[in-house]
């Protein structure tokens, strides 16, 4: 195998349990986003356009949807003889066979995967984040300072740094302590789970992390930590782009809303930059004579009858004549019949909406069996994939609609 | 399954008159539909009908072509062995040369006899349907034929329309009696929609039958001599299917997109054979909050701000505040900006028309403004 200097890990396996039933039958890194992708389309375009072309996928938890979706790699330009992307699932060997116990554990699974490269970097990234982010500046930054390890910072408002892992750091932007979740931190950059590594230095790490009993296998809680125990040279990499967590139906939501705003915070059709997808085939979209649109982002293969408001509307959506949609997200394939109304929700792939229904109802005669404040909150309505509602049915607002609700 | 059977598409058609829009690119890369070239149709309709092997003859401007068929990877064809092959003349033109259909396939012999499949399918690149060829190939073997012609039922239309169709005389057993090669009366309602089937030894013998009596046409010099002495038979296409050969019908064509039963039946809605185009990666179309739009097929990467009516979007078009557009067809990433007037134009790609300018064509006969135009 042709030796590659720098390998990117994306790690793909989490389960993402705060977006609900989005994830029941899906990886969190293959939920819909911003009306044609999904989220781990931003990582792998940013590897193909930093020019990594060797990229392994780790995947575990529901991988179908996720290895059919990257496939051959074709999308992102990562189909390559020399190279290319890898679906890399857990295996088992003639010792023994595991699931990937945590992120460090996953790397140290793929030892041999990236051994064939003989890289001298490895990039590690996690598939659940919003952003345009160019790794070769990162790279570039790790190799001229020496470092070991070299870790990607975004600054966060003050009153939100509890919430991240926190880089304490020297004027020379040396990592001296981190952080996991400080009641009360002495610094705003958080860390965004991209790291650049010296390849021999984190092979090392790995393999004494893995023999460790007491670890639990985790870069920011292991791997990290003992490296400055150590007296390694790890660095912060400064990013200040657009970076978002799209980890719950609020984040996600609000993620995709933030795209309709005037002057959004990450701006999608920078031909410089273009975020690859498996594009759906499918002709443009029409728009009705009764149709109104207004504020919103809709996708090739739709049928406009009704009206759109502030709203991501994905491929192959139908909305027909008197339908009402405002401030919602439509997955692919879903049909929302006539005179319907959606307000707030995220309405899952391929779901009919009945005649005359209301989805985030606040009146006291909604349906309010599925109320599920531990998933949906803020009013944000969220109806599972392939779900029917029937005519006339008022579904109440925070709810999270797992079944079929015929009346 | 696969097929025993290749495909061979003329990238040309020297009845078509474009005007502008073929001055830069060959008829069969003319932009149309929104976010398609108007050989993905029958290209399309190829690899739906598991066709894995097609040749494209060019004959000149195959750069647009090119660029836009690359390795054939975004219709599925890029194949070992068999795959897209984009096969232009092997010599520029002679002034007062002749180059028909015979000519054309003349200078592809060695590709057709080395090609795997046993049948050929010959095909036009400007007709606008979604057939199953697999179905006239099933019919051909079954009735025996030497060669199978696809006919299309038409009404009566008018002389000048006549001019360029093709009118066959077909029998109770779907024989074809008589050809009638750009008639001034219209006889029959079975109009050829270029495109016929035939064995790869009988097309190669035909061929070298024509060339050795300097013979240059299909229709005229190999169809017509040999309606006697071979079995030529006619498959009637029942679906939507039109001709795209001159700038009022393919304004007309481009523009009957806006009915339902048309686009479900054209992008393969009701047969799953979808219609496939190269990938551009562009984003969802954006509407602003000024936006005003009402019957309109609107492709992705848009930016709308005014109002749009009865139109066509291609890919990456921007239309400013205030701006009114009817009943136009807009090419890709072209731009008009805030209070722009624009009724019946065809702008071709990368067109830029500065605010507050208006541009009024004739719904009889569009105005065509030309590819990078800045008005």
């Amino acid at each position: 195998m042709k030796s590659k200097e720098c390998v990117a890990m994306i790690l793909a396996g989490g389960q993402g349990s705060r977006l609900g039933i989005l994830t029941r039958n899906v990886a969190k890194p293959a939920v819909p986003f911003g009306g044609k992708y999904r989220i781990i389309d931003f990582p792998l375009s940013n590897c193909a356009h930093s020019g990594i072309d060797t990229v392994g996928v780790l995947t575990q938890y529901q991988p179908l949807e996720l290895n059919t979706y990257i496939g051959n790699g074709q999308p992102w330009d990562l189909d390559r003889s020399n190279g290319g992307v890898y679906v890399l699932p857990p295996y088992t060997s003639a010792e023994k066979g595991e699931w990937y116990k945590g992120t460090a554990n996953a790397i140290y699974q793929n030892i041999g995967f990236i051994k064939q490269f003989n890289p001298k970097y490895v990039v590690i990234l996690s598939g659940d984040h919003i952003y345009k982010m160019d790794y070769s500046k990162m790279i570039r930054q790790h190799k001229k300072a020496n470092a070991d390890a070299t870790i990607a910072v975004i600054e966060v408002p003050w009153d939100e740094a509890s919430r991240f892992g926190i880089m304490n750091t020297d004027e020379d932007l040396n990592i001296v302590e981190f952080e996991e979740k400080p009641a009360e931190p002495k610094s705003n950059l958080a860390s965004m789970g991209v790291y650049c590594f010296s390849w021999d230095v984190l092979e090392k790490y790995l393999t004494d992390d893995e023999n460790d009993p007491e670890s639990e296998n985790d870069f920011g809680k292991n791997i990290i930590p003992k490296m400055l125990e150590s007296g390694l040279k790890l660095i912060a990499h400064r990013f200040d782009g657009y970076w978002k967590d799209v980890g719950t139906v609020k984040s996600l939501w609000e993620a995709n809303m933030e795209l309709l705003d005037d002057d959004p915070g990450i701006k999608l059709d920078d031909d410089d930059w273009r975020i690859y997808s498996r594009n759906p085939i499918a002709p443009p979209h029409y728009v009705a004579p009764e149709a109104k649109l207004r504020n919103c982002y809709i996708t090739e293969g739709c049928d406009v009858y009704g009206e759109v408001d502030h709203s991501v509307i994905f491929d192959n959506v139908t909305i027909e004549e008197g339908a009402k949609i405002e401030d919602s997200i439509i997955f692919p394939g879903a049909v929302i019949k006539k005179d319907a109304v959606v307000y707030k929700s995220l309405i899952g792939s391929n779901v009919v909406v009945g005649e005359d229904s209301r989805i985030g109802s606040n009146d006291s005669s909604a349906n309010d069996f599925y109320i599920n404040s531990k998933i949906c909150t803020d009013d944000i309505t969220l109806i599972a994939p392939d779900i029917e509602i029937g005519d006339g049915v008022k579904v109440a607002s925070n709810s999270m609609v797992t079944d079929n609700i015929a009346e | 399954m696969k097929n025993d059977l290749m495909g061979l598409i003329f990238a040309e058609n020297p009845e078509a008159a474009m005007g502008e829009l073929t001055s830069i690119r060959s008829l069969a890369a003319v932009p149309f539909g929104g976010r398609y070239r108007i050989i993905d149709f029958v290209l399309s309709n190829m690899v739906n009908s598991a066709i894995i092997n097609v040749g494209i003859n060019t004959q000149y401007n195959h750069q647009s072509l090119s660029d836009h068929l690359g390795t054939g990877k975004a219709w599925d064809i890029d194949r070992k062995g068999n795959g897209l092959f984009i096969l232009p003349p092997k010599e520029a033109f002679e002034p007062g040369e002749i180059r028909g259909g015979v000519d054309i396939l003349n200078g592809i012999t060695h590709y057709i006899s080395k090609s795997r499949q046993n049948y050929v399918l010959v095909s036009d690149c400007n007709i606008i349907c979604n057939i199953d060829y697999s179905e006239v190939l099933k019919f051909h073997v079954e009735n025996n034929a030497d060669i199978t012609l696809v006919y299309t039922e038409i009404p009566m239309i008018s002389t000048k329309e006549l001019s360029t169709k093709i009118m066959l005389d077909v029998d109770g057993d779907n024989k074809i009696k008589d050809i009638q090669v750009y008639p001034i009366q219209q006889r029959t309602n079975a109009s050829y929609m270029h495109m016929f089937i035939i064995e790869k030894s009988l097309l190669l013998e035909l061929l070298g039958d024509a060339v050795a009596h300097n013979k240059h046409y299909i229709a005229k010099d190999i169809l017509l001599p040999n309606l006697d002495r071979l079995k030529i038979m006619g498959y009637k296409y029942d679906g939507y299917c039109r001709k795209i050969d001159n700038v009022k019908n393919f304004f007309d064509v481009n523009l009957e997109l806006l009915n339902k039963e048309v686009r479900n039946e054209l992008f393969g809605k009701n047969n799953d054979m979808p219609i496939y185009t190269k990938v551009k990666d562009t984003i969802p179309t954006k509407y602003g909050k000024g936006a005003e739009v009402s019957n309109s097929f609107i492709a992705n990467g848009c930016v709308i701000e005014g109002t749009v009516k009865n139109s066509i979007l291609f890919r990456g078009v921007h239309i400013g505040k205030g701006a009114v557009v009817e009943n136009c067809i807009i090419m890709q990433n072209s731009q008009v900006m805030d209070n722009c007037l624009l009724e019946n134009v065809v702008f071709d790609k990368e067109v830029v028309l500065r605010s507050g300018r208006k541009l009024v064509g004739q719904d009889t006969y569009p105005m065509v403004i030309g590819k990078k135009t800045v008005i």
